[in-house]
């Protein structure tokens, strides 16, 4: 989680990510935002996020983000 | 028959709620299909045809997409290792295959129906400049009512299925109510299935919950539309049809007065669409959400006509930004700029497709193409701006959460939206230079103005568009205004309900003197 953590307060400097859970619904993190984000998800961890994973619910929160990079490190 | 109309409101509405009523609930979805079919023929005649090819088309790649991907999972539920991964990567290349198939049939329709003249007469002026002899044939087709919007909604089913998010329907006439219910047909909201499709087949009992909701918000639609928007009417068309006879400070005023003019219109088919769907307890997703109090165009476009960004967004922006040639070029400039540039580049290029095919989707005219063009302008302006903007704000001590910087930002945003709506109002996109030529120009005050309207029209428009405002401002502070309303005593709620239903029929712009004005949006 802290290396999640890390990336999303370069990207989202103002967020409390930590425990926010509307980044996405709340425009705390717009379009190119998670542009940046999934560059630095896909470098870090070494998966690749399709277009279908680009959903409010998995990039509401740091949880959600998580959740998802699990998903894909696993698939 | 249009959503405003008479025969709608008082005829068809009222029988397409008691058929619903009497029919059990099992059958329900299909007294909502007869009506839609009933409503579109009404509008479009043998167009029909085209509607039904579109459904059929998406149905059946639907079913076939579904097949493939069953057939596939259980050819490689057998398999392990190398061989499993083989047959993956087959199946995904059939679905991608097929999807495509999909995708372009539903676009290719529309690019033939509505875009084919446009292109081939341009083409012709080119191929005469260029001192060619050859002449295209070009084609005007009459568009079937809604197909822009249908269109979209068709392409994100199959996308949606390709994707595995949502299950193939397997009965055609059930997909054919969701591209085809009556309240969403003319203007949308572009609805996705995930979120529409169930509550379209539940067959909800008509509440008095339900119908009250719906009402409420039908009648303040109807008030928006028929009070408002057809009133403006009267002065946007006097100043966009002569503009050459009006001072630089005259058309602006044109550009304000029809941007409120298209927010009333289409914000008020929305809440009788919206509200009509409310009515059979079907969950249309909302369009508008008090854009005027956007502080940026991005951030306009997310409240401002919101189905088609976010369709814009889920089905063309991210998938361009995250293709493989753009992942690579991503990858490129990350090792040379940074992050940050990298997906810079990356989001303006597809933003600028983007941009491109809104433009286009609106119509088929230079001016529409232009209209994208001035919004990709200034929104990726921003994004390239806003490192430097912070550290200016910063260095000028400018708090940027203060209300004067926020309201600067407010003004600003609807400055620049109105400007926008112009080159979109104007007959020709030429025109929509002259008159922004004028406005940067020309600083007379009229000496004398009257636009057609007269003191109680322009009494009765300040009126109206201060509730307007009022009832967005108070939205803007989270008050539930609806919720509120229903909680009040049943005499002041109704008394409530009975005004705006009679400023409707006392204030609305309608019979001798006024010209009957279709859904603007219907038009695109």
């Amino acid at each position: 989680m802290e290396k999640l953590l890390a990336i999303l307060s370069e990207i989202a400097p103002d967020v409390d990510a930590a425990t926010c859970e509307t980044l996405v619904t709340d425009h705390l993190l717009d379009s190119l935002a998670i542009l940046s984000l999934v560059a630095e998800l896909e470098d870090a961890y070494d998966i690749r996020i399709p277009a279908v994973e680009i959903v409010p619910a998995n990039f509401n929160s740091a949880h959600a983000i998580l959740a998802m990079v699990n998903r894909l490190e696993e698939a | 028959m249009r959503y405003q109309g008479a025969l709608f409101l008082l005829v068809f509405l009222p029988l397409v709620l008691l058929a619903y009523k009497l029919t059990p609930r099992r059958g329900r979805w299909c007294v909502l299909l007869l009506a839609s079919y009933i409503f579109f023929f009404s509008i479009s005649g043998k167009l029909l045809l085209w509607l039904i090819l579109s459904t059929a088309c998406m149905f059946a790649c639907g079913m076939w997409l579904e097949t493939v991907r069953r057939d596939g999972a259980d050819a490689a539920s057998k398999l392990a290792g190398e061989e499993k991964k083989a047959q993956k990567k087959k199946t995904d290349r059939a679905l991608r295959g097929i999807v495509a198939c999909g995708v372009i049939l539903q676009i290719g329709t529309l690019l033939c129906l509505k875009y084919l003249g446009f292109f081939a007469s341009n083409l012709n002026i080119l191929l005469g400049k260029i001192g060619l002899g050859l002449q295209l044939p070009v084609f005007r087709f009459l568009l079937p009512i809604g197909i822009s919007f249908y269109t979209l909604q068709a392409v994100s089913y199959l996308v949606d299925v390709y994707r595995g998010t949502v299950r193939a329907d397997r009965n055609p006439f059930r997909l054919a109510l969701y591209m085809s219910f009556f309240p969403g047909l003319m203007e949308g909201p572009i609805a996705r299935y995930s979120d529409t499709a169930q509550s379209l087949y539940d067959g909800a009992p008509l509440t008095y919950r339900n119908l009250t909701f719906g009402v409420q918000r039908m009648v303040f639609g109807l008030f928006k539309k028929i009070v408002i928007a057809d009133r403006l009417n009267i002065a946007v068309k006097e100043i966009f049809e002569h503009y050459d006879t009006h001072t630089g400070t005259v058309i602006l005023l044109g550009a304000v007065l029809y941007t409120c003019q298209l927010y009333a219109d289409f914000s008020g088919i929305m809440d009788m669409g919206i509200g009509i769907g409310e009515m059979f307890g079907v969950r249309m997703p909302e369009n508008f959400r008090r854009p005027f109090f956007s502080k940026s165009i991005s951030e306009f476009w997310t409240r401002w006509h919101i189905t088609l960004g976010a369709w814009f967004r889920d089905y063309l922006y991210y998938p361009l930004s995250l293709s493989a040639p753009m992942k690579k070029l991503t990858a490129r400039c990350r090792r040379r700029f940074g992050n940050r540039q990298a997906a810079l580049i990356t989001a303006t290029l597809s933003l600028f497709c983007v941009w491109l095919c809104n433009g286009l989707w609106h119509g088929a005219a230079w001016s529409y193409l232009f209209f994208g063009m001035y919004h990709f302008f200034f929104i990726a302006l921003a994004n390239i701006t806003e490192p430097l903007t912070g550290k200016l704000l910063a260095r000028l001590h400018i708090p940027t959460e203060s209300a004067p910087w926020r309201l600067f930002r407010i003004l600003r945003t609807c400055l620049l939206v109105c400007i926008g709506e112009l080159f979109f109002r104007a007959a020709t996109l030429t025109d929509g230079l002259r008159m922004f030529g004028r406005i940067v120009t020309d600083f007379r005050l009229p000496t004398e103005l009257s636009l057609g309207l007269d003191r109680h029209d322009v009494v009765l428009l300040a009126v109206a568009v201060l509730i307007v405002l009022l009832v967005s401002i108070l939205g803007e502070r989270g008050v539930d205004l609806r919720q509120r309303l229903a909680e009040k005593p049943l005499a002041l709620r109704w008394g409530v309900y009975y005004t705006a239903l009679l400023a409707v029929i006392f204030f609305g712009a309608y019979g001798t003197g006024y010209i009957p004005v279709d859904p603007m949006y219907a038009a695109f």
